[in-house]
């Protein structure tokens, strides 16, 4: 059963939403300052932005740029008690819920990461769809995107239809069901499909390891690694010891975002470095995004969301770049990993 | 316990002897470290200062474990205490972008004498009587924590770092890693000359986060692509003349090192 929101309750709906205690509503807010839209605590309808795709991504709220894992005095170990609130994430679009997904696997995959999903169980993902690429850099329809979502809203001009993806989404919206109506209105996956987004044109990328437009984009990469930080899919990290200067023996544990297009990501004891050259690191970003993920969830990690060439100093196109690869390329070499 | 083994426990319990020194420069280092106002009472307890110029009961020591240096080379006295505190010394630190890289002192290199002489050195003849340049060209460095001025938090880290024998980390990120974690917009979007990309972070990228371009204080990464740094700057709109001084404000000499030209290029 689908729903509809009027647009004339949207405002009501959203604040009866904020007004709630023990629950925060998360979403896109453009900066007074500088035009920067960003997930953040909602506090004034008419600060909510859908205008466009946020720049920065939502990730941090699950992935946190610094997470005290735990602190230490001597041999001793405290895990800090954290109970985060429930929130609500807002006007998330399909890339960007798909790279939540990407995360959930990758912070899932051997072992189920604590810190993580207390933070994605406490949230509801409510969606907002593209029918239209929001600017030249979207390729969402290249990479196979799925649904993932606990309530998706489609704009529908006067009224939001409202698509229920999981059973708290379901709850979300019995909480608050006087703003909604029941509708048998649907939307068929044709008439979902985000128009002129599917800019990529390869499928494999495999092939194109050793291909020397590569140079392209490599010699324009500064190393500066805004396309690792803003992207809604990358998760590495590090961990850091910071000790106490009171008493070196106690201290805490923090996990902190680290990034492949760094030198050092790839720094083992010994000081040997496995990617010392950019072409490499830049390749590896690129292929572990479209290549390696799938090999082993069988999804992209990208999401198409185009941040990693919209916020790029020199705009590296890789999209282009591997457009502009012709297929029939004599002496490729396997990939190497 | 045997003798042997109280000695070498003994040993380990010493504080290690350190020293805080400054030749050329604005001692604005070493009041970075002093920001750490509420750590200094511990910081005493894990190290033995021996010497810091603004304290001047401290008399210095016949051997320090670490010294910090900050400043540069400026005159013949600056390398004969740098030498002299270098002999004695099993590990050199160079303290803020003066000592690491040059800093404003070194821009003089850049500069025709006839237009600064006059207006700065007329009365102190003896700053000039040797070519600014980091310590790093007459002494060994151990380790930089560079920056204009140096972060107050690394230096506590590294201090840290060093009491509990470990081998110091070295900050390689750059300024851009640490402005995205801050989540602010790109100046160069808003056409800025910001030097984020190539310089090496830690700072907490402070002034892109103030909406003041990087200006390079902390020196270049190991990696820095400084070729397609000056074609995008180039691109953007600035002179190449004034992309060039902005990036050798802070370490001029050092980037001739690694290629970018100036006015003397011996180094
Ligand atoms: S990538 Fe697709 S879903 Fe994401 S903002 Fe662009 S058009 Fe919308
Ligand atoms: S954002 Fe662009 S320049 Fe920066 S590291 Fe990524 S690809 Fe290179
Ligand atoms: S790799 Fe680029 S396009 Fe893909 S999800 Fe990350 S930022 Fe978006
Ligand atoms: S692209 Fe790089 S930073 Fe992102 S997840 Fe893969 S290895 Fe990590
Ligand atoms: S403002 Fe400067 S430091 Fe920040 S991302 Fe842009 S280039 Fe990098």
């Amino acid at each position: 059963m689908n729903y509809v929101l009027k647009k004339e309750v949207f405002s009501k709906f959203v604040n009866s939403v904020l007004k709630e205690k023990g629950i925060d509503f998360i979403a896109p807010v453009k900066s007074e300052q500088n035009d920067i839209i960003k997930f953040q605590k909602l506090i004034s309808f008419s600060d909510l932005c859908l205008d466009k795709n946020a720049y920065y991504p939502l990730k941090e709220w699950f992935f946190k740029k610094n997470e005290v894992l735990f602190e230490f005095k001597g041999d001793k170990i405290t895990i800090p008690e954290k109970k985060p609130k429930p929130k609500i994430f807002f006007g998330v679009r399909r890339c960007d819920l798909n790279s939540i997904n990407r995360q959930d696997v990758a912070f899932s995959e051997g072992c189920w990461d604590p810190y993580y999903f207390l933070e994605r169980e406490a949230s509801t993902l409510i969606g907002y769809h593209c029918f239209e690429k929001e600017d030249n850099y979207c390729f969402c329809g290249s990479v196979g995107l799925e649904d993932h979502y606990d309530l998706m809203f489609y704009d529908r001009g006067d009224y939001f239809l409202v698509e229920i993806g999981s059973k708290k989404g379901a709850w979300f919206l019995k909480q608050r069901i006087r703003f909604f109506k029941k509708t048998t209105e649907r939307l068929s996956a044709r008439k979902k499909v985000i128009k002129n987004a599917n800019r990529l044109q390869k499928k494999n990328i495999a092939p194109f390891y050793d291909h020397k437009n590569w140079k392209k984009g490599v010699d324009l990469c500064l190393g500066c690694t805004s396309c690792n930080t803003l992207c809604p899919s990358c998760y590495c990290f590090e961990f850091k010891d910071k000790v106490n200067i009171s008493n070196l023996k106690n201290g805490k544990r923090i996990r902190e975002w680290s990034a492949c297009q760094l030198k050092d990501f790839s720094e083992v004891a010994g000081n040997h470095i496995f990617r010392s050259d950019r072409e490499h690191r830049f390749k590896h970003r690129i292929y572990h995004q479209l290549q390696y993920f799938n090999e082993k969830h069988g999804k992209h990690l990208c999401s198409g969301c185009g941040r990693c060439i919209r916020g790029c100093p020199t705009r590296i196109d890789f999209v282009g770049i591997l457009n502009n690869m012709k297929t029939k390329k004599p002496n490729v070499k396997k990939p190497k990993k | 316990m045997l003798r042997k083994q109280k000695i070498e426990k003994k040993k380990k319990n010493k504080k290690p002897v350190v020293g805080f020194y400054a030749i050329t420069g604005c001692q604005g280092c070493l009041l970075s470290v002093l920001f750490n106002e509420d750590k200094l009472f511990d910081l005493t307890k894990l190290i033995d200062i021996k010497a810091f110029p603004f304290i001047k009961q401290l008399e210095g020591a016949k051997e320090f474990d670490v010294v910090f240096m900050e400043g540069l080379v400026a005159k013949k006295n600056d390398l004969k205490e740098l030498k002299e505190i270098r002999a004695k010394t099993k590990v050199l630190v160079a303290i803020g972008a003066c000592a690491c890289t040059g800093g404003i002192p070194a821009f003089r290199n850049f500069m025709k004498e006839d237009n600064y002489k006059h207006l700065v050195y007329h009365k102190a003849m003896h700053l000039t009587d040797m070519k600014p340049t980091p310590i790093d060209k007459y002494v060994k460095v151990d380790y930089y924590l560079p920056g204009c001025p140096p972060d107050k938090n690394e230096i506590l880290t590294f201090i840290k770092d060093f009491v509990l024998g470990k081998k110091p980390e070295i900050y390689k990120k750059p300024v851009c890693f640490d402005c995205r974690k801050e989540g602010n917009p790109c100046l160069l979007d808003s056409g800025k000359l910001c030097l984020g990309p190539i310089t090496r972070g830690n700072c907490g990228a402070v002034c892109p986060s103030g909406g003041l371009e990087c200006w390079g204080c902390r020196g270049p990464t190991d990696d820095a692509n400084i070729k397609t740094m000056m074609s995008l700057l180039e691109k953007k709109g600035f002179d190449v003349s004034h992309i060039k001084k902005r990036m050798k404000s802070f370490v001029g000499l050092k980037l001739a090192k690694k290629g970018i030209d100036t006015y003397e290029q011996e180094y």
